[in-house]
């Protein structure tokens, strides 16, 4: 049995204080179902990193879902892809029809800047802020492959020429290397244009069987891992490995290889995270990523674009929603609705989320799934 | 009648992090080395992360070489005077530890050797790059 998406929704991407979490929801839930052109499902996968208790609950309850299995996940930024993973292996396995995968996250009410480090965990009691962990994998990329400071800087070029088209993106202004260069330094080598903006936000989308007619989008392949140990013995630097295993797993699943997507969304919290993830996913050699991107050849218009919704440094981050917000990206690019920033003749989409933050492991989960095909 | 009680957190969590111990003047790192495989650990955790053996104490440092350094420049906690300078130190036949870098004798960069000192007054582990 091949698992597609029926439909898929976002709310608005941004700082929105004043707007409940369930309205976010609400949003992106309405929009999918419309999308999918059903009026309920079997069971709901929900993706949360800071969502309140019952916050998957009280969100549906409002939208006329309930009654049903609702199962909330955590998986760090990959909680919303998360959630559309286990929604697939639930169908696959027989034990639902359609499924709803949603991702919610409110945090402007509970962060003013980067999120607060978890005080049990060993290194964030230190202080390590996830801008500082990527910043040390920048570092240390730079001293192994000669990466630039520039060459960081063109990634948050890229994506935000990207985002600009994006009707739904939080920040929808192109920015120049210059200013991004300029802009305030957080953790060197990495400036503020080059973090992902934390958003309030919802996504969503419905999981079904193959059905007739052309909208729905079958799911190839999908893997979920979680890190191995990360520590001296590592080969590469924080999360290379994780998504490389998992993405190893979903090609294989698919019978297909890195060159094979015509169009990418991944994990771009951070400019460093986006060559890592580029290399990882063996889109570039080791250290290769940076040329890829200058070449123009990952940009709209270019061989194999990533991130044409602007990635999360334009979109925004609403971590346990980012992932399915990917998701709504590559649906509308894979049925040619992705108005100014569509791909061209796009049939085969990856899309990769990893989310961190436990010390000693490298990430706390991946999902690496491939769309369409 | 006694007043109703505001739902608080309790107290602060215990600390998790790596502990440095003073030796005969040397600051050295109490981690731990599993027995099968000699996995080293900068905690001694109950079992080993890459293949669940047993795991000893085992003291190590206090050389080291800086693995990655960055400067922050946003306050992390409360009372996170910046900017301040993180690292990622292999230290010799030893874990990878994350410390506060002390810069004063010599410019931190990748593969710049340290030394562990005594833990800052927060209590994170910490290191100087030697001169």
């Amino acid at each position: 049995m091949t698992v597609c998406i029926w439909g898929v929704g976002t709310s608005s991407f941004g700082r929105q204080p004043d707007r409940l979490p369930a309205e976010l929801a609400w949003e992106a839930v309405n929009e999918a179902l419309e999308d999918a052109a059903v009026d309920g499902v079997d069971a709901a996968y929900v993706g949360t990193v800071f969502g309140a208790p019952g916050v998957a609950q009280r969100a549906l309850w409002g939208v006329g879902i309930t009654g049903i299995p609702i199962i909330t996940v955590e998986n760090a930024c990959a909680s919303g892809t998360t959630a559309l993973h286990e929604a697939r292996e639930a169908i696959l396995a027989g034990r639902f029809e359609r499924v709803l995968a949603l991702g919610v996250e409110h945090i402007s009410t509970l962060f003013e800047g980067p999120i607060a480090p978890e005080a049990t965990d060993p290194e964030q009691a230190s202080g390590l802020l996830l801008p500082a962990l990527y910043a040390l994998s920048a570092s240390r990329h730079m001293a192994d492959h000669g990466t630039t400071a520039s060459d960081l800087a063109q990634v948050a070029v890229k994506n935000s020429t990207h985002g600009a088209l994006n009707p739904r993106a939080q920040r929808r202004r192109a920015v120049t290397e210059e200013e991004v260069l300029a802009s305030r330094p957080i953790a060197e080598p990495l400036t503020l244009f080059q973090c992902a903006g934390l958003s309030d936000a919802a996504a969503a989308a419905v999981l079904g069987p193959a059905r007739r007619g052309e909208r729905d989008i079958p799911i190839r392949a999908s893997a979920l891992r979680s890190g191995e140990a990360w520590d001296q013995d590592s080969e590469h630097v924080w999360g290379f490995d994780v998504v490389r295993a998992t993405a190893g797993d979903a090609f294989e699943e698919a019978g297909l290889g890195p060159h094979d997507a015509d169009v990418v969304e991944l994990h771009d919290a951070f400019t460093i995270g986006e060559l890592v993830t580029i290399e990882a996913l063996g889109l570039a050699g080791e250290g290769e990523a940076a040329a890829r991107v200058r070449a123009g050849e990952l940009s709209l218009g270019g061989t194999q674009p990533v991130n044409p919704s602007g990635g999360l440094l334009s979109r925004g981050h609403p971590l346990g929603a980012t992932g399915l917000a990917q998701v709504a990206e590559l649906v509308w690019q894979l049925r040619g609705d992705a108005g100014d920033r569509q791909v061209e003749g796009a049939r085969t989409a990856l899309v990769e989320t990893m989310g961190g933050g436990a010390a000693g492991l490298d990430g706390n989960g991946c999902v690496v799934a491939i769309l369409g095909g | 009648m006694t007043a109703a009680r505001a739902a608080v957190r309790l107290a602060a969590v215990a600390d998790p992090r790596p502990m440095v111990v003073e030796e005969d003047g040397r600051h050295l790192l109490a981690g731990g080395r599993c027995r099968p495989n000699g996995h080293v650990l900068n905690r001694p955790v109950p079992r080993c992360p890459r293949c669940r053996g047993e795991v000893a104490p085992a003291r190590f440092g206090p050389d080291g070489a800086v693995w990655a350094v960055t400067v922050v420049h946003v306050p992390a906690r409360e009372g996170d005077d910046v900017p301040y300078t993180l690292a990622y130190l292999d230290l010799d036949a030893g874990p990878r530890l994350l410390v506060r870098l002390d810069e004063s004798l010599a410019p931190a960069h990748v593969g710049a050797r340290v030394r562990l000192t005594a833990s800052t007054p927060a209590g994170d582990p910490a290191a100087e790059v030697l001169a």
